[in-house]
C-alpha cells in the first residue's frame, strides 16, 4: 500500500514538473529571443572616403546589434528609457515620439528579428560619421492592446547615420527607405 | 437554384459591406496632407503607424481618408491599416524628404597649419525642415573665406544626403571661414591656420662681456607668417672646449640667446626640422 502511495505522489510529482516546464520554457524562450543580439553582418569592401579599421569595424557592428535590441524591447514593452545606450539625436527623438504615441493609442509595435545585412558606405574624413545601408529581416508585428492587427514577414532597407561617441556608436538616424531607392 | 444563390449573397453581404481596401499614394512628401481612399462601408478603426509616430481613430470606410500634415513629417515607410467588422486591412507607403531647409556641418580639424594638401575636411549633411535627411541628390556650396584675398568656392553633389570635400589650407596665417550652403540654408564655421615651419632660419652674433649673443632673424615660415611665439629655436656652438647647445623659445618673432664662446667657434641654429645658416667665429672677434 505504502508502495503505491510513494509512486502516486512520484508521479504527481513528475506531472506537476512536466506542467511547470511546459508553462516555463516558451516564457523562458520569450526572454531569451527579447534579450538575445539580433545578427549584423557588417561589409565595409566599398566604404569611402576613409578605409575602417578592424575594431572599429567590429565595435560598429556589435552596437548597431546591440541598438535593434534596445529598439525592439523598448517599442515592445513601451520604455523609452532603452534608447538611451545606443540611440542619439533624430533616432532617439523619433523612437521616444513613438513609444509616447504607443502608450496614449494602446498600439504596439513588435519587432522579431531576423537579421541584418550592412553596408556601410561612408565614413567621414575625420571619423565622426558613418553612413550605413542596412538590409534587414523583420517579422513586424502590430497589437491593439492585446489583439493582433497587422503582422508582416518585411525585408526592410533601413538608412542608417551613426556616430562615435565615447566608449561606443550611437545611431543618429535610422530611416526605413525604399528597397529601389540605391 | 434562385433561393440557393439569394442565400448566399445574403450571407456574404455583410462580410462585403465591411471589406476595406486602403489605396494610399504610392510616395508622399513629407509635411504634406493628403487623402487615402478606402473602399467597403462602416465604422472601422484607423491606424497610421509611421517611422516617429502612430495615429490612432475612427473613420467611415468607402470615404476618403484625410491624413493630416502633421502625421507625416518623418521621412520612411508608413503602414496605414483599417480595422472593421470584416478585419483589417493594410497598405504601406513611403514619405520622402521636403525640400533642402538645413545643413550640419563638420569642418575638421580646428587649427591647421598653413599651405598644407588636404589637410582640411569638410562634410555637410542636408536635412529637411523636419530633420529628414534629403537623399535626391542637391549641391552643397562650400566657401572658403581667408582672413586676407578672395573667396574660393566648390560645389559639391550630396549623395544619400552628405556632401564632402577635402582641401589644402590656405597660405596666410589666420582664421579661416568655411561656409556650406544649400538652397536657403547655411552653416559657418573658423579655423585657424597657423604658420608652418620655419624658412629661411638665420642667425647674426655679436661679443659681449660674458661670450657671443646670438638671435635670429624675424622667423617666418615660406609664405612669410611669422612662427609663432614660444617655438623652440635650437642654438649649437663647437669651440674648443666641445659642443654646446641652448634652447631657446621665440619670443616677438625673434629667438635669442648668450653662448659662452671660448676662441673661435661654429655657431649653427635648427627649429624642428629646419636648420639654419651657420656662423664661423675667429678667435679675434
Amino acid at each position: 500500500m505504502s508502495t503505491i502511495v510513494a509512486l502516486s505522489r512520484r508521479l504527481v510529482l513528475l506531472v506537476g514538473l512536466g506542467l511547470l516546464a511546459a508553462i516555463a520554457f516558451p516564457i523562458f524562450l520569450n526572454v531569451l529571443r527579447a534579450d538575445s543580439l539580433p545578427q549584423v553582418q557588417l561589409n565595409a569592401d566599398s566604404i569611402e572616403p576613409r578605409p575602417i579599421e578592424e575594431l572599429t569595424g567590429t565595435n560598429v557592428t556589435r552596437d548597431y546589434a546591440n541598438a535593434w535590441r534596445d529598439l525592439a524591447q523598448a517599442l515592445d514593452k513601451n520604455q523609452a528609457d532603452h534608447l538611451d545606450a545606443y540611440f542619439t539625436g533624430f533616432a532617439k527623438n523619433n523612437f521616444t515620439q513613438k513609444i509616447s504615441d504607443q502608450k496614449t493609442t494602446g498600439v504596439h509595435v513588435r519587432y522579431v528579428d531576423h537579421g541584418h545585412k550592412v553596408k556601410a558606405f561612408f565614413y567621414s574624413p575625420d571619423g565622426g560619421e558613418m553612413q550605413l545601408l542596412d538590409k534587414a529581416q523583420l517579422e513586424i508585428q502590430v497589437y491593439d492592446g492585446g489583439k493582433l492587427i497587422y503582422q508582416e514577414d518585411a525585408a526592410q532597407d533601413y538608412l542608417v547615420l551613426m556616430t562615435p561617441g565615447a566608449d561606443r556608436w550611437f545611431v543618429r538616424s535610422l530611416e526605413p527607405i525604399a528597397g529601389s531607392s540605391f | 437554384m434562385l433561393r440557393l444563390v439569394s442565400f448566399c449573397l445574403l450571407l456574404l453581404m455583410p462580410g462585403l459591406a465591411a471589406y476595406a481596401e486602403l489605396h494610399p499614394p504610392a510616395q508622399v512628401t513629407a509635411g504634406k496632407g493628403f487623402s487615402i481612399s478606402s473602399t467597403g462601408s462602416g465604422d472601422a478603426t484607423f491606424y497610421l503607424l509611421a517611422p516617429g509616430h502612430v495615429a490612432k481613430r475612427e473613420v467611415k470606410l468607402g470615404q476618403d481618408i484625410a491624413v493630416d500634415p502633421a502625421d507625416v513629417k518623418k521621412a520612411g515607410r508608413y503602414l496605414a491599416v483599417a480595422c472593421g467588422s470584416g478585419g483589417c486591412n493594410s497598405a504601406a507607403f513611403y514619405v520622402t524628404a521636403a525640400e533642402p531647409d538645413k545643413v550640419s556641418f563638420l569642418l575638421h580639424p580646428s587649427r591647421v597649419r598653413v599651405r598644407t594638401n588636404d589637410a582640411i575636411s569638410a562634410t555637410a549633411l542636408v536635412f529637411d525642415k523636419f530633420h529628414n535627411l534629403v537623399l535626391t541628390p542637391v549641391t552643397v556650396d562650400f566657401k572658403v573665406v581667408p582672413k586676407t584675398g578672395p573667396t574660393i568656392s566648390r560645389q559639391v553633389k550630396s549623395n544619400r544626403g552628405v556632401a564632402w570635400m577635402r582641401m589644402a589650407s590656405t597660405p596666410k596665417e589666420g582664421p579661416v571661414k568655411v561656409i556650406a550652403e544649400v538652397a536657403k540654408a547655411s552653416e559657418a564655421r573658423v579655423i585657424q591656420q597657423v604658420a608652418s615651419d620655419a624658412c629661411n632660419l638665420r642667425i647674426k652674433a655679436k661679443r659681449t662681456a660674458k661670450g657671443v649673443l646670438v638671435e635670429t632673424d624675424p622667423v617666418r615660415d615660406c609664405s612669410g607668417n611669422a612662427v609663432p611665439d614660444g617655438t623652440i629655436v635650437s642654438f649649437a656652438e663647437i669651440d674648443a672646449d666641445g659642443k654646446t647647445t641652448v634652447d631657446a623659445p621665440i619670443k616677438k618673432g625673434i629667438a635669442r640667446t648668450e653662448l659662452p664662446v671660448n676662441g673661435s667657434a661654429k655657431i649653427s641654429v635648427a627649429s624642428g626640422v629646419v636648420i639654419g645658416n651657420e656662423i664661423s667665429l675667429g678667435g679675434g672677434l
